[in-house]
């Protein structure tokens, strides 16, 4: 790959003045909300965004609306238009996009570059998937059905490079592991000591999330061990209760399928303070994308995008006070924080086990809890990360609130094998 | 940029890159493109150099040797659907070519036992196989021992 980008300026800057969130969910088997539509879902996210900026869907000029499979989960090529009478948007200008698990930050990127060349003032953007179930049958929308393996497994291949990659060695098999094996050998560590890394991490980000309102699994490993009868968390975790479904990750690093949708308002920074008293400035985007064919391409295109943004602002890891990683992988979760420089090289799985990486330590991460206890509602988890961002500098994240006031916010998206963005998000207030 | 654009005749009768690759398979051969200016091997082949980001690339043929560099097993959540039901014994990895390019593979015959012994001596060498899958012939790899 050539390694030359260098990003411009935006012609004007662009910050975010309202967020919006559904909770994560499970719509086939919670009865609270089977049934609950795409354009329902997407439909609240984005009303309370609004709300949140003291805008009224009248004002809103443009929209977009993300998922990651639109085809298979909701039976439509076209959400944009199929959702938009629900917020009062009939008839005003709006894109779809999907981006696999990283359509949620994208969905920032779009809208910035919409507000940042002057063609829009308010603009609004969104991400919502129904991870859960599919379409029951050619029925309204609201008769849905669990997601089947045999529906969801063949129809993954298609992130895959359908010319040559999924058929040759770029299908299955490397995305979940090649990182982390890396990573073991590069620094001498055990399969062994890798479990107690990866359940460490699994373990903290399920206390944030047990914190955390809008997340779709929130019961900590403790209380979980003590019910299937272990006096101690960590033999829970190593136990059949958690069993092994790659050959590092076992069930607590794997992302939880959910349901949900977020969304946010931007506008342009000079007039930020007249929708929000705490406008959140989006600073930066570094972009790189590598097919799966690629050897380490997870942590060659996550360094590539955070150079881009570093280069762009002129910070550096060191001024990051928070970082959101989409860790879908649970492995990802540490390790794009080192590539990043947000722990130190060959020393994130010691600041892991020591719990530093927790929202209350000293270099937290995922205060919502991660794909792995929030819940991975496929494009939407990134806008998901977004809200909880806003919310942790703000400082309204309550009893998950981080020790400092964060002014500055990476996140680092990723997916559909693999699209990776890096966002710099500053308070500016 | 060359002041040569492509002319719409050429267009009318393009080549077809994809199927020359799968069908070149079937015959035992791997073909690939080399950049005209840098040198480097577009593996599997694309019109463009993706090293150094040249315009134009040509067709050169690889042995399909190399060294394994890494490799990991897969589990029920990133198994190889189409290698489980042939009950295959697989393993995931790098392969460097020997003329220069990497991907991520496919290595037949590595079971848990063998893969415990070949781990702390990688890199190790892999030969070509070409694999009939039925409606098509890919690319796998095996321990060249």
């Amino acid at each position: 790959m050539v390694r030359n980008v260098k990003l411009g300026k935006n012609l004007r800057s662009v910050s975010i003045v309202g967020i919006g969130a559904t909770p994560f969910l499970n719509g086939v088997e919670n009865p609270t909300y089977k049934g609950l539509t795409n354009g329902e879902l997407f439909g609240h996210a984005a009303l309370d965004a609004m709300k949140d900026a003291g805008v009224e869907p009248r004002d809103v000029q443009y929209f977009f609306h993300g998922s990651a499979n639109p085809h298979v989960l909701n039976g439509c090529i076209t959400p944009n238009l199929q959702v938009a009478d629900w917020f009062g948007m009939r008839g005003k200008g709006s894109l779809s996009h999907s981006e696999g698990c990283c359509t949620g930050y994208i969905a920032l990127e779009e809208a910035v570059f919409a507000v940042a060349s002057g063609a829009y003032d308010i603009v609004l953007t969104g991400a919502c998937d129904q991870g859960t179930g599919m379409p029951d049958g050619n029925t309204p929308d609201h008769m849905r059905v669990p997601l089947t393996t045999e529906v969801l497994f063949p129809d993954l291949d298609s992130i895959f490079d359908r010319a040559y990659g999924r058929y040759l060695g770029g299908g299955p098999g490397m995305n979940h592991d090649d990182w982390i094996n890396y990573y073991a050998k590069e620094n001498n560590l055990t399969p062994e000591q890798i479990d107690d890394i990866l359940i460490h991490q699994a373990y903290h980000f399920r206390r944030a999330a047990a914190l955390c309102p809008r997340a779709i699994r929130r019961k900590p490993y403790d209380e979980l061990a003590a019910e299937a009868g272990y006096d101690n968390v960590w033999d829970y975790m190593k136990s059949p209760h958690n069993p092994k479904m790659t050959q590092y990750l076992r069930t607590s690093s794997d992302s939880c399928v959910a349901d949900g949708a977020a969304a946010c308002i931007v506008v342009p920074t000079e007039i930020a303070k007249e929708f929000n008293d705490k406008p959140v400035e989006v600073l930066g985007t570094g972009a790189s994308v590598l097919d799966a064919i690629v050897p380490h391409l997870e942590k060659q295109a996550t360094a590539e995008a955070a150079r881009q943004v570093f280069e762009l602002t002129g910070l550096t890891a060191d001024d990051m006070d928070l970082l959101y990683v989409n860790d879908f992988i649970g492995s990802s979760a540490f390790l794009a924080a080192e590539e990043i420089g947000y722990l130190p090289k060959g020393e994130g799985w010691k600041y892991v086990l020591d719990g530093r990486i927790a929202f209350d330590g000293d270099k937290p991460m995922n205060t919502n809890g991660g794909r792995t206890s929030y819940g991975h509602a496929f494009g939407a988890s990134g806008m998901a990360d977004i809200f909880e961002a806003v919310t942790q500098m703000r400082g309204e994240a309550g009893e998950r609130q981080i020790k400092k006031l964060p002014k500055h916010v990476f996140l680092r998206g990723f997916g559909g094998a693999q699209n990776v963005r890096a966002l710099i998000l500053e308070a500016n207030f | 940029m060359s002041t040569e654009r492509m002319k719409t005749e050429e267009f009318w009768n393009p080549e077809h890159m994809v199927e020359k690759f799968w069908n070149g398979l079937k015959d035992g051969v791997i073909y690939a493109r080399k950049c005209k200016e840098c040198g480097a091997i577009e593996f599997p082949p694309h019109l463009a150099c993706n090293s150094c980001g040249y315009h134009e690339t040509e067709w050169i043929t690889l042995s399909g040797k190399g060294q394994l560099k890494s490799f990991v097993f897969t589990g029920v959540l990133n198994a190889r659907l189409e290698l489980e039901d042939r009950g295959l014994k697989y393993v995931c990895g790098e392969v460097q070519l020997d003329e220069g390019p990497s991907i991520n593979a496919v290595i037949l015959g590595i079971n848990k036992k063998k893969g415990r012994e070949i781990d702390p001596k990688l890199p190790v060498r892999v030969r070509p196989v070409f694999y009939d899958m039925g409606r098509y012939t890919t690319l796998f790899f095996e321990l060249d021992e």
